[in-house]
């Protein structure tokens, strides 16, 4: 379920009290977004508190879910934005720097054995991913991860759509080099 | 790396759009152009984007996580109305808890989750007539169905996702699934992305073939109407049992099993068979094949109904007939004997139904009427 019309089929059911489809919006979305808080929030308990309060304002007020264009994106900046009042109440306003998130994609194999993949060649892959800057992986993680498109990302991160173009271009370079040193000592 | 610094850039920029589906076709030409001149960066290339396709969909967790918000906000979710139900149910849900805590002090949390989730799936009505039972049994049959023209994406109690075709319908039982084995019944075609559980095998039963795999992706398509069933395998490893033989068949990914429907009057005793190559002078029972992306749409044609596609590739127009009626739900007829022998290729997406006729007129010409539910093609 990414497309557009599965958002729209399970909107309509939200708004109709369909808690098993609000269950599966939960359910698909709920690491996704617990990931992006826990970048900023660096907190689990405070993380899960700020998702479940996404979810919930989407149940409240779900007679008028429909008026939501982008239902995925409303889920992300829905997030951010609690996430971010969240920590000012905190007084810690200066965590909600992009260049301070530490974000934790998934292992780049989550099942090597099924792969062609040396678990050498995982472990640098992922050893590469996690060395990136944290804006890079943040927008890496966004977008292969979270399957946001560029101009997702960059209305979520209020950043240019180059702007993602070009991390995701050093993202791929620098995970790159790790597989063509791999492939060197092979 | 032969490439000097900006196009080096522009070729991971290039990349990133590709595999986040951004890029234009100008784009990916251009891309293709820089890997023919740097055969170099295929390798890299190939591997990035094996990892891009990589995600493990269904992290464990988030079940529990929706139980939790759930507690969290209990009155929003069970509802004080007058209504019997909601009373009941709540009731239950109250007793159960504190049955619970008073037993397990510490997985307070997981077991709740589990009790709990089992009370929703089961439903209400099941607990007016069985209020005092302690095991939550029942014979909670799920059953999804696709009318011809619509097709469906269910999520299971294991995370394992299931694309439904139309004109198909899947069966599970919800109080079984995912104890010892994780079974499934179906009735038409289905896309199935398993989540790998080893312990746990995924088995789906259709007439012919009962499939049985670990964690993988792959079809599986078996109208009884039709003349053959298939599985095709896009990754993993898939284990096909023909119930009329009791003859195992172990798939390799991208191959594909296909198993006639019908079996020849002439043959009395079932007995086992040889695995065939495909062969013009007769229709063999069991055909193994590797499956082939098409060069001119660059799509597997097993699955483009997954995305949306209504592909078809040298196919008769009888079988093509077929295929649109579920595609569009709409009866088709071809009153033309001779047309029905006539190929097609075609690939459409958001075409009409009288879209994708005009266009296949235009290689070998008919006429159709179109009615409010029905077409007759002459």
């Amino acid at each position: 379920m990414d497309r557009p019309e599965d958002f729209i089929r399970i909107s309509e059911l939200i708004a109709n009290d369909d808690q098993h489809a609000y269950r599966q919006l939960f359910i698909q979305f709920y690491n996704k977004l617990a990931r992006f808080v826990m970048g900023f929030t660096k907190n689990k308990e405070l993380t899960e508190e700020i998702v479940s309060d996404v979810f919930i304002n989407v149940w409240r007020r779900r007679k008028n879910i429909e008026e939501i264009k982008n239902l995925k994106l409303y889920l992300y900046v829905s997030a951010k934005n609690i996430t971010f009042n969240y920590l000012k109440k905190l007084h810690r306003e200066n965590l909600t720097d992009l260049d301070s998130v530490e974000i934790e994609p998934e292992d780049p194999f989550a099942d090597p054995g099924a792969a062609l993949i040396t678990r050498e060649m995982n472990l640098k892959l992922k050893t590469a991913i996690n060395a990136l800057p944290p804006r890079c992986k943040l927008i890496y993680t966004l977008i292969k991860e979270d399957g946001l498109t560029y101009k997702q990302t960059a209305q979520l991160l209020g950043i240019s759509e180059s702007t993602v173009d070009n991390q995701l271009s050093i993202a791929l370079k620098k995970i790159s080099s790790a597989i063509r040193y791999t492939f060197r000592h092979n | 790396m032969d490439l000097h610094n900006q196009s080096q850039n522009q070729f991971w920029s290039l990349l990133a759009k590709k595999m986040s589906k951004e890029a234009t076709t100008e784009e990916l030409q251009e891309l293709h152009s820089i890997l023919l001149n740097n055969p170099n960066l295929h390798h890299q290339a190939d591997m990035l984007a094996e990892m891009w396709q990589q995600f493990d969909k269904n992290a464990p967790g988030n079940e529990a996580a929706y139980m939790r918000h759930v507690m969290r906000y209990k009155d929003e979710f069970f509802v004080k109305e007058n209504s019997e139900e909601t009373l009941i149910e709540e009731t239950l849900f109250e007793e159960k808890q504190s049955l619970i805590r008073s037993i397990f002090k510490r997985k307070r949390f997981a077991i709740l989750s589990i009790i709990v989730l089992l009370v929703l799936a089961a439903g209400s009505v099941y607990f007016l007539s069985n209020k005092k039972t302690e095991a939550i049994a029942s014979e909670a049959i799920s059953s999804v169905a696709t009318k011809n023209g619509n097709r469906t994406n269910i999520v299971l109690p294991d995370g394992s996702q299931v694309w439904l075709n139309a004109g198909s319908n899947l069966d599970y039982n919800n109080s079984h699934f995912n104890k010892d084995i994780r079974e499934v019944s179906l009735n038409g075609e289905a896309f199935f992305d398993v989540v790998k559980n080893s312990e746990k095998p995924f088995i789906i039963h259709t007439k012919k073939m009962d499939i049985k795999v670990l964690g993988t992706s792959f079809n599986v398509r078996s109208y009884s109407d039709e003349k053959f069933a298939e599985a095709a395998l896009i990754r993993g490893s898939l284990e096909v049992t023909l119930k009329d033989r009791d003859q195992k068949i172990i798939l390799k990914p991208n191959e594909k099993i296909s198993v006639a429907n019908e079996e020849p009057k002439t043959e009395t005793k079932p007995e086992k068979v040889n695995i065939l190559r495909p062969d013009p002078t007769h229709i063999p029972q069991i055909v193994v094949n590797e499956i082939k992306p098409s060069p001119k749409y660059n799509i597997i044609g097993e699955i483009a109904w997954t995305q949306n596609k209504l592909y078809f590739e040298d196919e008769n127009f009888e079988n093509i007939a077929h295929l649109m009626e579920r595609w569009f739900g709409k009866k088709v007829t071809i009153a033309n004997e001779s047309l029905k022998s006539v190929h097609y290729t075609g690939n459409f997406e958001n075409e009409t139904m009288e879209e994708v006729l005009s266009y296949l007129k235009l290689s070998k010409s008919f006429n159709f009427r179109i009615g409010t539910d029905n077409i007759v093609i002459y």
